[in-house]
């Protein structure tokens, strides 16, 4: 705490304090447009922050990163469309509010819950990150091997329909992290085309994941229409709002903790959050009838739910290399590109950068309040961009996000090819993040492995090395553990779905 | 699953196509690493094949047709881009794209004032890409003919 308060006039400097604005308006937008994903948004800024000082470069990303999630609640409430997974619970009492010609009021109730709950979960944050990072510390080679693998299957049991395929598309991005020269030995490896003789970067594999799938996916939606709610500006409503907002205690209560305990869960993610801290504020309401049918309630603990898990998704983040959603794989990208690498060195080498960014999350939280309150009169034109107009414009910033990196179109090349296979891959029910995760981890777990090696071989040998040790137990468990825990969900899922057919 | 069938044997043969190309290495050490993803993938493609074959899945939402004529129509027109851009710069190959996407694909749409708009709109997106990169962040985009 007292780090985190010594840096914090850091992130109140005139380009911090511009930038985060800029950053939060700009999530807010881009989290409210229908058909673009926040990872998607998240992961076309990278390249840009790649220009500026860390410092400022991510808390342009995390600004973005706390927006998006608010702002996907505005398609959500409006349109019945979800900006994001984490905004699933909030359109079940938000949007049926719109359609009583409370458009306003359900926003008003989305933003305020949203900085209640993500006040409390930077909070959570602050507290929890630097003793994480000291026992991250104790970590040699095999458990940074197993926690490497761990990230991986976490993200493949929750991103995709299927754990077998999230693990295909984990290992896949293993191996394309493998294209290139060996770390070790410098020797090539699946280099077939001179496009591929530097490796894969991060930057290229991210855009081309995330954003030209759903180009793609853009493409194809163009003439379906959209059934969108007369949307009436209320006047004088958010003082009253305030007001009431603040006497729901219960249900941001719920929402607050419970989106802070599915955060520090790696790959949890705030979809989870919010739909638990949905079902508890139903259960515990004197009302619970009246979930379902526009209660405030049911929009105050889910929002809280999903932005107080943003804070603690960052906890094994930043001290693992475990994201705890998508959108965080994707931040991890960024710190990568800035040369800081997550663990206990975050917070002692790169302490100035790590607690600034810390201090500008907190302030995000704020702006992201304040913008959205302003913006939220003016949220139903962000829904009338025409499909065609995302269509050029993203395509023309993945091109030249990927280019600017390292003025290559060798990259732009990789870029498009990965983004095509994906959007193939998405037809058979393959998802980007575990591919994302795959990449970014992959020379983590093949260093540590190799090192371990080196190690196991003049001691222990490699059995011993790798699958003994209270700390590397753990972690295995947790793979099976995590594997386990998708594969039963999965039965359940083809159970039910035998049962609605039969 | 007839989906997951044809998946998981275009995995198979491809991963059988990379373990095999493992042996043309350098060094066989360097090959250590991906050898163990690849025997994992093979491992994690062949219970695909079993699921494929022997669960049978409950019958799902099928979508409607898919587009492909509009799908090939910007997977070109996005090839096109890139040719262009080192030819023609960044800038004039973005406005370019702009329109012409626009136009091509909504061409059920277009009529002479919905044209007139789309090249605005195209205009000023260039235009605040201009700005943002080359005033702002001061960044190197691909120069062409005219920037």
């Amino acid at each position: 705490m007292a780090e985190f308060l010594h840096y914090f006039p850091q992130a109140l400097t005139f380009t911090n304090l511009l930038t985060l604005i800029l950053g939060v308006i700009g999530g807010l937008v881009l989290g409210a447009t229908p058909g673009l994903s926040p990872t998607m948004a998240v992961a076309l800024l990278v390249p840009f922050t790649f220009h500026m000082d860390p410092a400022t470069g991510l808390i342009l990303l995390g600004a973005v990163y706390t927006a998006t999630v608010a702002g996907g609640a505005i398609s959500a409430i409006l349109i019945n469309i979800p900006g994001a997974p984490a905004n699933i619970a909030t359109l079940l009492d938000g949007h049926p509010m719109a359609l009583q010609g409370k458009s306003q009021t359900a926003l008003y109730y989305c933003f305020i819950s949203s900085l209640v709950g993500g006040l409390f979960g930077m909070l959570v944050m602050i507290l929890f990150t630097p003793p994480l990072a000291k026992i991250a510390l104790k970590f040699g080679p095999s458990e940074m091997f197993w926690i490497a693998i761990f990230g991986i299957s976490v993200m493949a049991g929750l991103s995709s329909g299927s754990i077998l395929k999230g693990l295909l598309g984990g290992m896949f991005g293993l191996l394309i992290s493998t294209i290139g020269y060996s770390p070790l030995l410098g020797s090539p490896r699946f280099v077939y085309h001179d496009v591929l003789t530097g490796g894969v970067a991060i930057v290229p594999a991210l855009i081309g994941l995330f954003a030209i799938p759903q180009v793609f996916a853009l493409v194809e939606s163009l003439g379906s229409k959209l059934e969108r709610p007369n949307f009436e500006p209320e006047k004088g409503i958010l003082f009253k709002t305030i007001a009431d907002n603040l006497k729901m205690v219960k249900s941001l209560s719920i929402g607050s903790i419970v989106g802070s305990i599915i955060g520090i869960i790696p790959g949890a993610g705030g979809q989870v959050a919010g739909l638990i801290a949905y079902d508890q504020a139903k259960k515990f309401s004197k009302n619970p009838e009246s979930f379902g049918t526009g209660n405030p309630e049911g929009v105050a603990a889910a929002e809280s739910a999903n932005n107080a898990m943003v804070g603690p998704s960052l906890i094994p983040l930043l001290t693992l290399s475990i994201p705890g959603s998508p959108t965080a794989a994707v931040l991890l990208g960024g710190l990568l590109i800035h040369g800081l690498f997550p663990g206990p060195d975050l917070f002692i080498s790169n302490a100035s950068i790590t607690y600034t960014f810390i201090a500008s999350l907190v302030l995000a939280q704020i702006a992201m309040c304040v913008f959205g309150i302003i913006l939220s009169r003016y949220s139903y034109m962000v829904m009338s961009v025409p499909n065609l107009f995302m269509i050029a414009a993203v395509t023309i910033l993945a091109v030249y996000g990927t280019y600017s990196v390292q003025n290559s179109f060798d990259d732009v090349i990789v870029m498009f090819t990965l983004g095509t296979l994906m959007y193939i891959g998405r037809k058979f029910g393959f998802s980007p993040a575990p591919v994302v995760l795959g990449i970014i981890l992959g020379p983590i777990a093949e260093d540590n492995f190799l090192k371990g090696k080196l190690i196991a071989d003049t001691d222990v040998g490699v059995f011993s090395y790798f699958f003994t040790g209270s700390m590397n137990l753990i972690i295995i468990l947790l793979c099976v553990g995590s594997i386990g825990y998708s594969i039963y969900g999965e039965i359940r899922a083809y159970r039910k779905a035998k049962e609605a057919t039969a | 699953m007839k989906k997951d069938l044809i998946v998981s044997l275009v995995l198979l043969a491809g991963i059988i196509s990379l373990y095999l190309s493992l042996g043309a290495m350098d060094d066989p050490r360097a090959a250590n690493f991906p050898k163990v993803i690849i025997i994992i993938m093979g491992i994690l493609s062949a219970l695909l094949l079993l699921q494929s074959l022997f669960l049978k899945q409950p019958k799902s939402f099928q979508g409607a047709g898919f587009p492909f004529g509009r799908f090939l129509i910007c997977f070109f027109m996005i090839i096109v881009y890139f040719i262009l851009m080192e030819t023609l710069g960044f800038y004039l190959s973005a406005f370019l794209f702009f329109v012409l996407v626009t136009c091509i694909l909504g061409s059920s749409e277009l009529t002479a004032r919905t044209a007139v708009m789309r090249v605005i709109v195209g205009f000023v997106f260039t235009g605040i890409l201009f700005l943002l990169f080359n005033v702002l962040l001061a960044v190197q985009t691909p120069k062409g003919l005219l920037m």
